[in-house]
C-alpha cells in the first residue's frame, strides 16, 4: 500500500506539468490580447505594449517559466535564499487580467470551497437517489417502481441543467416562495443547485446499481445466504449491494471531479460563486493567469482525487490491493 | 455498511461546516444587480459604467453633476473661478471634506490622483481626457520615452537606484511642466492648454476622483528592472479602502456581493437616501428577472439581454406592468467601414472610396432594423451624436434611405454591372468582392449583420457574408483592420460633440476604422482653438456632417437605449438623463411599511 502511494504521489507533479504545458500551448494561441478592452476606450498603444511587457505577455518562453516558478513557490524560495522582501503569497498564481482588483489566489480561495461543497453535495444526493432507485429496480425488475426509476433516469440524463435549473427556480422560489433566487451563503441555497447538478449522476448511478444488483442477486453466494435463512433485507443490502457497489465506486472518482468542475451552467443559472464559470470566462477574456491558475489547481486536485478513490477501492475490497 | 456510511457522514459534516462558516451579512436596505463583476475601484483605472456608479458612491470629485440637468455643482470644491481667457481654473476646497479615515481631503490629493492618470505606468484608459491640462500630453510622452530609454540600458545599469532617480526626475518634471498646482491645502489651480468648454464636465467625471495618497502609495513600488511605477490594487478591498464619498465599502466578495454603507465621515449626510447598498452580479438574465420578481433585488441595471424584453416593453406600454423602463442614452450603435487602402493579403479595399461607403449607408433601411429586428423601440440614428443630448448643439440629419441614389454613387465610383450577370464589376472587369460583415458572437449583432447583408444584396447587387467571432477574436481583427465592415458603438463621456467626434481623428486609439482625413482633423483643431461656444458647435457640426453624410466612415443605426427593471413605487431617484450617470447612494427605497426591510 505504501509503495503504491509513493509511486502515485511521485507521478503527480509530472502529470500536472504535462497538463500545464498543453494548456499553456493552447491558451497562448488564443487570438486577441488580454490587456485590450473588449468595449470602450483603449489606452495609447505604447501603454498597451508596456502592459504586455509587464505581465510577460510578449514572450511565451518567459511567461511559461516565470508563471511556473511563481505558482510552484520556486520564486518565493529564491527570494528567501537571496534575502529579498517578497510581496504576495508563496504559491503566487498571478493577477487576474480581467478582474483587476483580484489576484488568482484570491479568486480561487473564494470560489474553490463553493465548487467543492456543491460538487460533493450533488454527489451525495446522486448516491442516495441513484443507489436507492437502482436497488428497487433490481429487486423488482420490470415493476412499476423500476419503470419509474428508469423514466426519471432518462429525464435526468436527457434534460440540460439550464432547463431543469430554471424550472426549479420558477417552481420553488417564485411560485411556492421556498428558497431564494440568486443567493449563496445560507444553508438552503445549496439545495436547488445541488439537486440540479446531481440529476445526471443519479441517473447513471441508478443504472449502474441496477445492473450490478441484478447480476449479484443471481449469484451463488446470494442463493447460499437465502438458503441459510437470512432475512431478505440483509441479503440485499449487506451481501448483494456490497458487490454491486464496486462499479459505482469506480465511477464516483471521475464523477465527483466532474461535479466539482463541470458546474458551469448550474453556477450561472443559480448564481453560485464557484470556479466553473472562471473556466469559461477566463478563456473568453484570454485571462492567461486565471486560465493557468485554474488549470493547475484543478489538475492537481483531480490527480489527488483519483488517487483517493483508488485508496477507497482497496479499503472496501481488500482483494484489489493484493492484485 | 458502516464502511460506506462513515465517509458519507464525514462529507455531510464537512458541507455543513463550510456553509456555516460562509454566512452572508444581513440583507442591505437597497440591492441592485449588475450582469458583470465590478472590475476595479481604482478611479484612475476605471473604464466601465457600472464601476463608475460605484465610484460615485465611494469617492467625491471637486464637482459633481446634478444628474438630471447635468450642470456641475459644488462637491469637494465649494467654489471655483475661471480666468478671463478661460485657461485657468481655481478651485477652493471645503476644509470640512474628510477621507473615511478622518484625514482631511486636500488639494495635493487631487494632484496626486490626476498625476496617476497622466502616468503611462497607471495605464489609464482615459489618460487622453487629461490632455486638456497644460503640459499633460508632453509629460506623458516624455515619461514613455524615458522608460523606453531606461529599458534599453545594459542590465548592469538598470538598478533600483537608477529607477528611483528616474522617478524623482519624473516628479520634478511633472511639477515643473504640468499645469496643476496645489497652492495650499485648500486651493487647486489648473491651467489648460486652451479654453476647454467641457473642462468642468471632466472634473465631475469618475476618472478625476481623488485617491488617498498614503493608502495607494503603500502598495506602489518602483521596479528596478524597467523603471516603472508598479501599483498593486490591494488597497481597493475593505478594510483597506479609503474613500471620501457618501459611502464606504464594507464587504467585497468576488462574484457574490459588494456591500457599501453610510460613510460617517462624509461632509453632507443629508445626501444619502439609503443606509446600505448591496450589489450582486447576476450574469444570467433569466435569473436576474426571477430575482427581481421575488424581491431579492430592487433594480436590474441592464436588462437588454433578457430574451423576452420586447414582450415586457409591450406589456409596459399596455399598462400591464410598471417595472420595465427604457431610457434613450448618450450612445449610438453603428457599423464602421474599414477605410484603409488595402485589406489583409494585399487585396484592394473597395471601402477606401468614400462614395462606396456612402452608397452602402444610403441603401440601409435603419427603420427596418429597429422595428423588425430589434423591436425594442430604439430611436433610429441619422447622426453619431444623439439629437438633443448636448444643449446648443444640433447634429446633422444624416443620409436618407435612397437605394437608387446609392446605385448611382456606386456607378460613379466605377462599380457597374458590365456583363449583365447582376453582379458589379469595376473597369478592369473584377467583381465587387464579397462584403464581409464582422461581429462578435452571442448577441443581437449577428441578426443585424444578416439584415444589413440582405439589404445590400437586394439594393446594390453585392454578395455579403457574416463573419462572427468570439469577442477577443473580433476585437483582434478590428485592431488589425482585418475586416470590411464591423459592428461598433460609442457612449459619450462629457457634454461636448468632441466626445463622439474624436474617435475619427487620425491616429486616435479608438479609431478602429483607420479613417484619416486632413480636412476633418483640421476642423477639430479649429474647434479646439475656438472659444465662442456657438461658433465652435458650428464647426463641429460641419465635422460631424463629414462623418455621417460625406465621408461616412461610420454608419449610425440607432441610439442605444438603457433598459432598467425597477418598481417605481419601491425605488425612486433613478435618473432618466441620457448620460446614464446614476448615484445609487441618493436613491430611496420605500417598501410600503416604512421599514426598508426586504422580504
Amino acid at each position: 500500500m505504501t509503495r503504491f502511494l509513493v509511486v502515485r504521489l511521485a507521478q503527480t507533479p509530472l502529470i500536472v506539468l504535462a497538463v500545464y504545458t498543453v494548456t499553456f500551448l493552447l491558451a497562448w494561441q488564443l487570438p486577441g490580447s488580454a490587456v485590450i478592452n473588449d468595449e470602450g476606450r483603449q489606452p495609447p498603444a505604447a501603454v498597451l505594449e508596456a502592459m504586455e511587457a509587464r505581465y510577460n505577455l510578449d514572450s511565451s518562453w518567459v511567461f511559461y517559466w516565470q508563471y511556473l516558478s511563481d505558482a510552484t513557490g520556486v520564486s518565493a524560495g529564491r527570494d528567501l535564499v537571496a534575502g529579498r522582501d517578497r510581496v504576495g503569497p508563496v504559491f503566487d498564481l498571478g493577477p487576474s487580467l480581467r478582474n483587476e482588483d483580484w489576484s488568482v489566489n484570491e479568486i480561487l480561495g473564494d470560489s474553490l470551497p463553493v465548487s467543492i461543497v456543491l460538487g460533493l453535495a450533488a454527489i451525495m444526493i446522486a448516491l442516495v437517489v441513484g443507489v436507492g432507485a437502482g436497488v428497487i429496480g433490481a429487486v423488482k425488475p420490470n415493476s412499476l417502481a423500476d419503470t419509474l426509476s428508469l423514466g426519471v433516469a432518462l429525464v435526468g440524463i436527457s434534460l440540460p441543467s439550464f432547463v431543469v435549473g430554471t424550472a426549479l427556480l420558477i417552481v420553488f422560489p417564485v411560485w411556492l416562495g421556498v428558497g431564494r433566487v440568486g443567493g449563496w451563503g445560507r444553508f438552503g441555497d445549496i439545495i436547488l443547485p445541488a439537486v440540479t447538478l446531481s440529476l445526471p449522476f443519479a441517473a447513471y448511478i441508478a443504472r449502474l446499481t441496477r445492473m450490478g444488483m441484478i447480476e449479484a442477486l443471481q449469484s451463488d453466494y446470494i442463493r447460499t445466504a437465502r438458503a441459510k435463512g437470512l432475512p431478505e433485507r440483509d441479503v440485499v443490502l449487506k451481501h448483494a449491494l456490497k458487490n454491486a457497489f464496486l462499479p459505482v465506486l469506480s465511477y464516483l472518482g471521475p464523477a465527483t471531479a466532474f461535479a466539482m468542475t463541470g458546474s458551469f451552467v448550474v453556477e450561472i443559472v443559480f448564481k453560485v460563486p464557484g470556479v466553473g464559470q472562471h473556466f469559461v470566462a477566463a478563456v473568453l477574456n484570454k485571462d492567461l493567469f486565471l486560465i493557468m491558475g485554474v488549470v493547475l489547481v484543478y489538475s492537481t486536485m483531480l490527480v489527488l482525487f483519483n488517487l483517493a478513490v483508488d485508496v477507497c477501492y482497496a479499503w472496501v475490497d481488500p482483494r484489489i490491493e493484493s492484485a | 455498511m458502516w464502511k460506506l456510511l462513515a465517509p458519507a457522514l464525514g462529507l455531510i459534516v464537512l458541507i455543513a461546516v463550510v456553509i456555516a462558516s460562509d454566512s452572508p451579512p444581513a440583507p442591505a436596505e437597497f440591492t441592485y444587480s449588475e450582469n458583470t463583476s465590478i472590475i476595479t475601484l481604482d478611479p484612475q483605472r476605471i473604464s466601465y459604467t457600472h464601476d463608475m456608479r460605484v465610484s460615485y458612491c465611494l469617492f467625491e470629485g471637486l464637482l459633481r453633476w446634478d444628474n438630471t440637468t447635468f450642470v456641475p455643482q459644488p462637491a469637494v470644491a465649494s467654489a471655483w473661478s475661471v480666468s478671463g481667457d478661460g485657461t485657468e481654473y481655481v478651485f477652493h476646497l471645503r476644509p470640512e471634506a474628510r477621507w473615511s479615515n478622518g484625514d482631511p481631503v486636500v488639494a495635493a490629493d487631487f494632484v496626486f490622483a490626476w498625476r496617476r492618470a497622466m502616468l503611462p505606468d497607471t495605464a489609464s484608459d482615459y489618460t487622453a481626457l487629461f490632455y486638456v491640462i497644460e503640459g499633460a500630453e508632453a509629460f506623458f510622452d516624455w515619461r514613455i520615452e524615458q522608460l523606453e530609454q531606461f529599458g534599453g540600458l545594459p542590465s548592469a545599469e538598470r538598478t533600483a537606484e537608477a529607477a528611483e532617480a528616474l522617478w524623482v526626475r519624473t516628479l520634478e518634471r511633472f511639477d515643473a511642466t504640468v499645469g496643476l498646482t496645489a497652492v495650499d491645502a485648500h486651493t487647486l489651480v489648473v491651467r489648460l492648454e486652451r479654453p476647454t468648454a467641457y473642462f468642468l464636465d471632466l472634473v465631475c467625471f469618475a476618472i478625476a476622483h481623488p485617491v488617498h495618497p498614503p493608502t495607494v502609495e503603500r502598495w506602489a513600488s518602483i521596479d528596478g528592472a524597467t523603471g516603472r511605477l508598479l501599483q498593486r490594487n490591494d488597497w481597493t478591498k475593505p478594510p483597506l479602502h479609503i474613500g471620501n464619498g457618501p459611502m464606504v465599502v464594507t464587504d467585497w466578495r468576488f462574484k457574490r456581493e459588494f456591500r457599501m454603507e453610510r460613510n460617517a465621515m462624509y461632509r453632507d449626510q443629508s445626501a444619502l437616501g439609503v443606509e446600505s447598498i448591496a450589489i450582486v452580479e447576476i450574469e444570467n438574465p433569466n435569473t436576474a428577472v426571477l430575482a427581481f420578481q421575488t424581491g431579492a433585488v430592487d433594480w436590474i441595471t441592464n436588462a437588454d439581454r433578457v430574451g423576452y424584453l420586447a414582450d415586457m416593453i409591450e406589456q409596459q406600454e399596455r399598462g400591464e406592468r410598471v417595472d420595465t423602463h427604457a431610457f434613450p442614452t448618450f450612445g449610438t450603435y453603428f457599423w464602421g467601414f474599414n477605410c484603409t487602402a488595402t485589406l489583409t493579403g494585399g487585396r484592394a479595399n473597395p471601402f477606401a472610396d468614400a462614395r462606396v461607403r456612402r452608397a452602402f449607408a444610403m441603401s440601409t433601411n435603419k427603420r427596418d432594423i429597429t422595428e423588425k429586428v430589434r423591436r425594442l423601440g430604439e430611436p433610429v440614428a441619422g447622426s453619431l451624436i444623439p439629437p438633443g443630448s448636448i444643449p446648443g448643439y444640433t447634429p446633422p440629419t444624416g443620409l436618407a434611405f435612397d437605394p437608387v441614389g446609392a446605385r448611382a454613387l456606386l456607378a460613379e465610383a466605377g462599380w457597374v454591372d458590365r456583363d449583365g450577370d447582376g453582379a458589379l464589376e469595376n473597369e478592369a472587369g473584377e467583381p465587387f468582392p464579397a462584403v464581409e460583415t464582422l461581429c462578435s458572437t452571442g448577441s443581437y449583432h449577428e441578426d443585424i449583420a444578416l439584415t444589413l447583408g440582405a439589404m445590400w444584396e437586394e439594393h446594390l447587387g453585392v454578395r455579403t457574408r457574416v463573419v462572427s467571432k468570439e469577442t477577443k477574436a473580433y476585437k483582434d481583427d478590428l485592431m488589425r483592420r482585418d475586416y470590411m465592415l464591423s459592428r461598433g458603438g460609442w457612449f459619450g463621456d462629457y457634454g461636448d460633440p468632441l466626445t463622439f467626434l474624436a474617435l475619427s481623428r487620425t491616429g486616435d486609439g479608438n479609431n478602429d476604422r483607420g479613417f484619416t482625413n486632413e480636412a476633418f482633423d483640421a476642423l477639430l483643431d479649429r474647434a479646439d482653438a475656438e472659444s465662442d461656444r456657438a461658433a465652435r458647435f458650428e464647426i463641429l457640426q460641419h465635422a460631424e456632417r463629414m462623418i455621417v453624410e460625406e465621408e461616412c466612415p461610420i454608419l449610425p443605426l440607432f441610439q442605444y437605449v438603457q433598459f432598467y427593471l425597477y418598481d417605481p413605487n419601491v425605488l425612486s431617484g433613478v435618473s432618466e438623463h441620457p448620460r446614464l450617470v446614476q448615484y445609487p447612494y441618493a436613491m430611496r427605497i420605500n417598501r410600503g411599511d416604512g421599514s426598508g426591510d426586504r422580504r
